[in-house]
């Protein structure tokens, strides 16, 4: 998974706080682009539960715009974030329009439909996915003209498959065909995905390989991606590979909240093993 | 540990190395031997060290100021990087680590309200382990009723990662706090707080706070 070294929230060019009335009505009008497009991610990161979110989110979620590359604008900013925030609702009613979003031209926005389809665990997301993905890494995995990204947003698009959770031959074949892209990020969500259907060390193994890349973008990468899948036995790697705390702390949550101990009470509990996770994480505070 | 052998005068070598550094890992090694010289003539081009991006780096010029203890904290206060929110984080570290109480209000005010959540995590931190020691009893008890108030109020902070690190912090500092004072009442309520499913969503946070009160518990029946 791509990561920065640390999230900050656009909040403080935004201007002043806002409510969920005022986030719902900034969204609702069309005027002011940017006042939408701060709305549709409050309501993302408040995980609001007002049904005229998830309403207002998916008709946003249909408006087009182009960029704006001289304002930092990407195309389609407002459809994109909204997309964003209906992963954090978890509302399965969001799931129909984020499947057709997955269609659109725009790659970027195909990127955060499937993001947010893994987030939500759809499972109807599992064939469309599967099957945008199955050219291979030298077709969807291709770059496209003039331009760093990929003909389908592999990435996203892997991550989702492992989220979704579904581990069929077809599915595990599809993702398998990604873990030779050459491009280490892509590699590492092919692993991350394996790892999580499978549970099978060998992809742990190779998320590990991916820790002591010289590139430190790759290694913050492979912290996230072990952490999603929760595999401790990658504790002391991470401990040790060369990035932020930060990225450490945020791997290491996700060994203590998705890893073994925790599959079984549907929460993780205070055994021995899991107070070791904690004692390495209060190291790197 | 058998004492170093006489230093150098001045680590100049050591920093002129520093500087020719050409790659990442060239720059982590010159670091780890200034670091591991121990001495009060490196800490600013350590303190520069974590403003480089370079977290493994940083890390070495971290042991290495921590090491160096008080003859760290000037030069670590001086020096605060107010545009580098990362090169803030590891610098607080530092102090978090040293423990000296000249850093108490810098730990305060990264804490209530430094932009970096990376920031108010290390200064929460090392709001629980300031060596007071040396000062006098009265002074012990009011630096460590301020600290007290910082995690209080660090306690509802919006990033999950802060708020672990004020159960950590609380658990430390409540240790030190007599259980009959009312701090040691109010730190207790905010640990429970952060246990508890209703106060807090982040599975790891409640963990680590329920981990501090069972560790609490268990001290109280000493």
């Amino acid at each position: 998974m791509a990561a920065d070294a640390e999230p900050i929230d656009p909040s403080p060019a935004a201007g002043a706080p806002i409510d969920e009335v005022e986030a719902l009505r900034r969204l609702s009008q069309s005027e002011d682009l940017s006042a939408q497009y701060y709305a549709a991610w409050w309501l993302g990161r408040m995980r609001s539960q007002n049904p005229e979110a998830l309403r207002l989110l998916c008709q946003a979620l249909g408006q087009r715009q182009p960029r704006q590359a001289e304002a930092g604008v990407e195309a389609n900013a407002v459809a994109r974030n909204a997309a964003r925030a209906l992963g954090k609702l978890g509302q399965a009613g969001a799931i129909p329009h984020l499947l057709q979003a997955l269609d659109d031209p725009d790659d970027g926005l195909r990127e955060a439909a499937a993001r947010s389809l893994g987030e939500l665990r759809a499972s109807a997301a599992v064939e469309p996915l599967c099957s945008r993905l199955a050219s291979g890494p030298t077709v969807a995995g291709a770059p496209q003209p003039k331009s760093s990204r990929l003909q389908e947003p592999c990435e996203a698009m892997l991550e989702a498959l492992g989220d979704i959770g579904r581990s069929e031959a077809q599915v595990l074949a599809v993702i398998e065909s990604f873990v030779t892209h050459e491009r280490p990020l892509i590699h590492s969500a092919a692993c991350r995905a394996l790892l999580q259907l499978t549970g099978d060390s060998r992809w742990g193994e190779q998320l590990l390989a991916l820790l002591e890349h010289p590139q430190l973008q790759v290694r913050r990468a492979a912290l996230m991606d072990l952490g999603a899948a929760g595999w401790r036995p990658a504790l002391e790697p991470i401990r040790r590979t060369l990035a932020e705390n930060s990225l450490k702390l945020m791997a290491l949550r996700g060994l203590v909240e998705n890893g073994d101990s925790a599959a079984g009470a549907g929460a993780a509990r205070l055994d021995d093993d899991t107070t070791a996770l904690l004692a390495v994480m209060d190291d790197l505070l | 540990m058998p004492s170093p052998p006489p230093a150098a005068a001045e680590p100049s070598e050591l920093i002129e190395a520093l500087r020719q550094a050409d790659s990442p890992m060239g720059l982590l090694l010159a670091t780890r031997r200034l670091a591991e010289a121990c001495h009060p003539g490196a800490a600013p081009s350590l303190v520069e060290v974590l403003g480089f991006n370079n977290p493994g780096a940083a890390v070495a010029a971290v042991d290495g100021l921590i090491a160096l203890g008080e003859q760290a904290v000037e030069p670590l206060l001086d020096n605060l990087d107010g545009h580098n929110y990362g090169a803030r984080a590891w610098a607080v570290r530092a102090l978090a680590g040293i423990g000296d109480v000249r850093g108490l209000e810098l730990l305060e005010s990264a804490l209530a309200c430094d932009i970096g959540p990376s920031v108010r995590r290390a200064a929460a931190r090392g709001l629980g382990q300031l060596r007071l020691n040396a000062l006098p009893l009265d002074q012990q008890a009011s630096v460590r009723q301020r600290c007290l108030d910082a995690l209080l109020a660090g306690g509802g902070d919006g990033e999950w990662v802060v708020r672990y690190a004020v159960a950590v912090a609380l658990e430390h500092l409540l240790l030190s706090i007599d259980r009959a004072q009312p701090g040691h009442h109010s730190g207790l309520r905010a640990l429970q707080q952060l246990a508890a499913e209703t106060g807090e969503d982040t599975p790891v946070v409640r963990l680590r706070s329920e981990l501090a009160l069972a560790r609490l518990a268990g001290q109280t029946e000493h």
